[in-house]
């Protein structure tokens, strides 16, 4: 280790140095994701409030201003734009998120309590997405025939271009009503997480397929895999031992927009599927104008979203030896090489 | 074409040729079109011995190294011939025992040391794996063995360095952990396709030198691709020269380099730096009623060079004054490493020299010397620390905005890429005119016309003029830059590597033209190079840089004859094409 | 000629000439009025008559597809244009810009990445109220992001390049620079993203109109065609299956032709 002479003292400045700004990041941009929330919901046309409380109230809509007013006091939409936004700021750093207008209760509890349903599905169609992207992406190096290999570089782009509503329906029609092997539907049973996940799976895998395979084949054509290949390596282990670790490090940039879309994708899914979720607390929600449960969410979501990139990040500069802090003082004479950071800026979007 | 075999097939095959190509085709399929790389290639290499194959870019030469080891890029497939490596076809052979000669007994060190290793793992690992594989040696003792290559192959602190990243080398040092990695299981033959293309001279020998001890002393014969004549001669018992998928011309080197009897091979050596020193004369330009300024185009400008413009007031001073002067300039850049404290780093310090009207000054330097960074604040493109840039007496240090923008009339730059220095998107007609178009010079009509005729200039066809830089060659397009350059009729041209990216015979011409013009126009370059080959050909005054400092400055005769320095001295030694008949 | 010898390229082009020709006139493809269904011809089966069947009020699901097309595609031909504008915009600015009104522009674009489209789209459509209109400017707000992260980066990377500073050289003006050299360099990539977006979009919308956000029935629009089709999937699954497979097929054409579009020059 080249960080052999450096005291414990300096080593922990380094990794202080390096991980502070990427903190500073995480905090911004969920106080930047709640601001955005609140101006959107508050500066667009309509006034969401009374459209919440005429939706709750059904018939009895109250037109009476005072107990119109008692109403938002209740919901904490009441005072200037200003006190609500610094109330629910407050509200946010302490973990209250408010009160559900349609259902009376605290949003913390709510989404507490349909979370582990949906990082359940969330994370299995991550790995299985992974897995797919990765195997296809395996046979497509090892094969020597030319007509396997593109064939089977066109099937993950398939998952992108099909909705998963469809997707759900499909594997309901066929392997619940049809086959009889899934529930259709809820949360309870255990095997109920099968269905969903897989139709996540796939569009994630698709994604995940795109950026990994494309660094598997650039690789490929690459002057390193050359230097293999003159060693006398194996396709199998030029693959594990060179082109894996490579082509992993360059996609799991987009894991941060992977959970971007597993959280949308969850909207879809656990409708179609009708499990309890994020997802459909937030369709739900929606639906009922409950602004505050909107909030909620997105503030959920842009925690996860952000925990996922620091983590990234971090595990970037473990694995990476060209962007590891370095203890060493760098050499000031001679040709500046500076290593040449990784761009990250590649136009990887994901939307559902 | 017709396939004319040219070569016989290697005289006599003798059992001491340790490869026996005959017959060899290889093409490249894309989108439905044949393109043939090799069109029936034959020669052998004798154990022991190193062979060289010249060529220029796309005559193939890199294609027959790939398929030596039957690895060709995306596309490429051996049609006819055979391979014969030591009794063994390697056409024939399943890639299964295939993989067995690649690595332990046909080396490779290939062309692009700084990508060639895998970023991810400890160069120590790299050739462990190779020591594995083939001697199936244990981990423990790899890595041992690992060490001691690296200390053969002249690397420093080797176990240090074996536990090392890649990017934490520089590039001559991974060149010499790919020549590690290739004899790493002693082989009998080392492919080594353009080594040291992408290393500085100085490196190149010494990689070159560590190349050949290694051979000799360990018996290994070597197949050495390069687009460099003279490193050829320097290193090579025979040579082959191919154009075009051919081997036009084959024999031991001493002969092919003295007598060399195709017309091809004629050219190449005429035109290979390193085997030529003197200036080369200006030669009449080809075109019509041409005197010092006499074309049309000049002519017919609506402000002509002698004429003074607003902001810079300027004194028509005759004889001795310099046009372009720079006094100590300092630059330095600040570097940034994540989680390190900031250094910085001086890449100009002090440097002055004067550029005389109507001749050439050249920098020459090493990468990391500062030569291009000087000329890109003389030419005002960046801004110095400290220090002063005259321009025909004027102080122009510190013009801005229009006064500046009148400057670029007066000087122009020509870039060393010039495949990125040519917009895209852009017609011919276009880039050429744009400077036109920029001071607002003649109509429409008459920009066209002066495009047609700089075309003609720089010897390139008006017909050419709809076209892009993607439909040009790599020298039409630096001649479509030095077009562009041109049509201001600027005083003064600073050229930033003019010619390194193109081929020997096309740096050849583009030297020459820009030798023609300079005659033509009474025009001043500042030459900047690597390549001190290159730098003889044009300079009339050499200043010699390194690490941001000027080592020898004075007049080319005298720094190429007499140099004072010792680093100089090195520079000058390490041109290749010196070495020949020596050993 | 050239298209020939794609034969997936010709086959997608040519389709989705015949559905913008549907969008702007469905009476030509609709074999049925979307509207009025025949009570006793309810929940057919696919046939000659019925090519995909008739719903629960006996209507012909092929021809709610064809007219469904309209809002469909619009809203999402919408959602794109609004986002590539927007995003361009934004991008260019703080590409060209520089400095501390970039930094804090891509602060608020990072904003708009972090948060995934759909519930970007959930947001304003909770805010604006349903429909399709709504829908398509919550989904050209998720994807404006991304597109001003593009154009920014592109708008860095063109001025990097020599040629740039060549034109500098020569004594071009920056005006003129960003105008001939940058903004066309830098929009290509731009140009060929909105295409593939297109796709993206339609998915989008129909998903958020398969959620309910999107046009009140009776009126056609294809996500709303898969939603009223689930509650009979055990008994007959195509009512929304077959409305599916639609926008599959359109989403790979527009995939195809705008995968061509990135390709070419």
């Amino acid at each position: 280790m080249d960080s052999a002479g450096a005291s414990s003292a300096q080593r922990a400045r380094t990794a202080l140095i390096f991980v502070a700004p990427k903190l500073l990041q995480f905090v911004f941009v969920i106080w930047a994701t709640y601001t955005v929330t609140f101006l959107l919901i508050h500066f667009l046309p309509g006034d969401p409030v009374l459209a919440a409380l005429s939706l709750k109230g059904g018939d009895a809509t109250t037109t009476d201003p005072a107990a119109l007013e008692r109403l938002r006091v209740q919901y904490g939409l009441d005072g200037t734009l200003w006190e609500q936004y610094f109330r629910h700021l407050t509200g946010v750093v302490t973990g209250n998120f408010g009160t559900s207008i349609s259902t009376g209760q605290p949003v913390s509890t709510m989404i507490s309590r349909v979370m582990p349903h949906s990082a359940a599905i969330a994370g299995l169609a991550l790995v299985i997405g992974i897995l797919l992207a990765v195997v296809v992406t395996y046979l497509a190096f090892l094969t020597r025939s030319n007509w396997l290999r593109q064939t089977l570089m066109q099937i993950p782009p398939l998952g992108v271009a099909i909705p998963a509503f469809l997707t759900g329906l499909v594997f309901i029609s066929v392997f619940s009503f049809g086959l009889g092997w899934f529930p259709s539907s809820g949360t309870r049973q255990p095997l109920s997480v099968v269905l969903p996940a897989v139709t996540l799976a796939l569009p994630v895998g698709a994604i995940f397929f795109q950026v990994f395979s494309a660094a598997v084949f650039e690789a490929a054509n690459g002057a390193y895999v050359f230097t293999a290949v003159a060693k006398g390596l194996s396709p199998r282990r030029i693959f594990t031992r060179h082109v894996l670790r490579n082509s992993l490090l360059a996609s799991i940039t987009i894991l941060g927009l992977q959970i971007g879309y597993l959280a949308g994708g969850t909207a879809v899914v656990e409708t179609v599927f009708s499990r309890d979720g994020i997802g459909r607390m937030t369709v739900n929600a929606v639906l009922g104008r409950d602004i505050n449960v909107i909030q909620g969410v997105v503030i959920v979501v842009a925690i996860v979203y952000s925990s996922v990139n620091l983590l990234v990040d971090i595990s970037y500069g473990l694995i990476d030896p060209r962007i590891r802090p370095s203890l060493a003082t760098p050499k000031t004479k001679g040709s500046p090489t500076a290593p040449d950071a990784p761009e990250n800026s590649a136009p990887v979007r994901t939307t559902t | 074409m017709t396939q004319r075999p040219l070569d016989a097939p290697a005289a006599g095959e003798s059992v001491d040729d340790i490869l026996q190509v005959s017959g060899l085709q290889v093409e490249y399929h894309s989108a439905g079109e044949t393109f043939p790389a090799v069109r029936g290639v034959s020669f052998s290499i004798p154990r022991g011995k190193i062979v060289a194959i010249v060529g220029e870019s796309g005559s193939g030469k890199s294609t027959i190294s790939q398929s030596l080891i039957r690895r060709l890029s995306t596309g490429g497939s051996i049609t006819s011939g055979s391979i014969v490596f030591d009794g063994i076809n390697l056409t024939q052979l399943s890639e299964k025992k295939l993989r067995r000669i690649r690595g332990a007994r046909i080396g490779f060190v290939p062309q692009d040391p700084s990508n060639s290793l895998n970023p991810l793992m400890k160069i120590g690992e790299q050739i462990a794996e190779s020591l594995r594989l083939h001697e199936k040696s244990s981990a423990s003792a790899a890595a041992v063995r690992a060490v001691e290559i690296l200390r053969e192959v002249g690397i420093p602190d080797a176990s240090a360095r074996a536990g090392q990243y890649p990017h934490q080398l520089s590039g001559g040092m991974r060149q010499r952990v790919l020549i590690g990695m290739a004899w790493a299981c002693n082989p009998d033959l080392v492919i080594a396709d353009e080594p040291t293309s992408a290393l500085d001279v100085t490196v190149q020998r010494q990689v070159l030198d560590r190349m050949e001890r290694l051979a000799s002393e360990r018996g290994t014969a070597v197949l050495l691709v390069t687009h460099d004549l003279a490193v050829a001669a320097d290193r090579a018992d025979e040579i082959l020269v191919m154009q075009q998928g051919l081997i036009v011309e084959q024999g031991h080197a001493k002969e092919v380099l003295e007598n060399p009897t195709h017309s091809y091979t004629q050219r190449l050596v005429a035109a290979a730096p390193g085997l030529n020193s003197a200036r080369l004369q200006a030669q009449l330009l080809p075109f019509g009623s041409s005197g010092p300024l006499g074309s049309s185009l000049f002519a017919g400008r609506p402000i002509s060079v002698e004429t003074s413009f607003e902001g810079i007031e300027k004194i028509p001073v005759p004889g001795l004054a310099p046009v372009l002067e720079v006094r100590k300039l300092v630059k330095t850049f600040a570097l940034r490493t994540p989680g390190a404290p900031a250094s910085v780093l001086t890449a100009v310090n002090n440097v002055s020299f004067a550029v005389q009207r109507g001749q050439t000054l050249s920098i020459v330097g090493e990468s990391g010397s500062g030569k291009t960074t000087t000329a890109r604040i003389a030419a005002r493109i960046a801004s110095a620390d400290s220090g002063t840039v005259l321009f025909d007496g004027e102080d122009v240090t510190t013009l801005q905005g229009e006064k500046l923008r009148q400057l670029r009339r007066r000087i122009q730059v020509v870039y060393q890429n010039p495949f990125g220095s040519l917009d895209p998107r852009m017609t011919l007609e276009r880039i050429i005119t744009e400077p036109l178009r920029a001071f607002k010079l003649g109509d429409r009509k008459r920009q066209a016309e002066a495009a047609k005729e700089l075309l003609e200039c720089v010897q390139l066809s008006p017909d050419l003029i709809n076209r892009r830089p993607g439909q040009l060659s790599g020298g039409q397009r630096q001649r479509v830059a030095i077009a562009r350059a041109l049509a201001l009729g600027p005083e003064m041209m600073v050229l930033d590597e003019p010619v390194s990216a193109l081929d020997v015979s096309v740096q050849e011409q583009i030297l020459q033209l820009l030798v023609n013009l300079q005659a033509q126009f009474n025009l001043s370059y500042l030459f900047i190079s690597h390549d001190l080959g290159v730098i003889r050909q044009v300079s009339d005054e050499i200043v010699v840089m390194r690490f941001g400092d000027v080592i020898e400055a004075g007049p080319a005769a005298q720094i190429l004859k007499s140099p004072t320095q010792a680093y100089t001295r090195e520079l000058l030694e390490s041109i290749p094409g010196q070495l020949q008949g020596q050993s | 000629m050239r298209l020939l010898k794609k034969p997936g390229l010709l086959v997608s082009a040519i389709f989705l000439l015949l559905v913008l020709l549907a969008v702007a006139v469905p009476s030509l493809f609709a074999t049925h009025s979307p509207l009025e269904g025949v009570a006793a011809e309810k929940m057919l089966p696919p046939s000659a008559e019925h090519w995909f069947g008739t719903d629960h009020l006996g209507r012909d699901v092929y021809s709610r597809v064809v007219y469904g097309a309209r809002l469909s595609v619009a809203a999402a031909a919408l959602a794109v244009l609004i986002g590539v504008s927007v995003g361009a915009v934004v991008g260019l600015v703080a590409g060209a810009v520089g400095g501390k009104i970039d930094f804090a522009i891509m602060r608020v674009v990072d904003v708009f990445i972090a948060v995934p489209g759909i519930l970007l789209a959930l947001i304003v459509v909770a805010s604006l109220g349903f429909g399709p209109w709504s829908v398509a400017v919550g989904v050209a707000l998720g994807a404006a992001g991304s597109f001003a992260r593009v154009m920014r980066s592109q708008v860095l990377r063109v001025r990097n390049e020599e040629y740039v500073e060549a034109a500098g050289a020569l004594g071009v003006r920056r005006g003129t620079i960003l105008l001939s050299h940058v903004l066309p360099n830098a929009s290509r990539p731009v140009i060929s993203m909105a295409a593939l977006e297109l796709g993206t979009a339609i998915l989008s919308v129909s998903a958020l109109s398969f959620l309910g956000f999107g046009p009140q029935p009776p009126t056609p629009e294809w996500g709303s065609l898969v939603a009223s089709g689930r509650e009979f999937v055990a008994t007959a699954p195509w009512l929304s299956i077959l409305p599916g497979v639609v926008i599959v097929a359109v989403v790979l054409a527009v995939n195809r032709v705008a995968q061509q579009l990135g390709a070419s020059k």
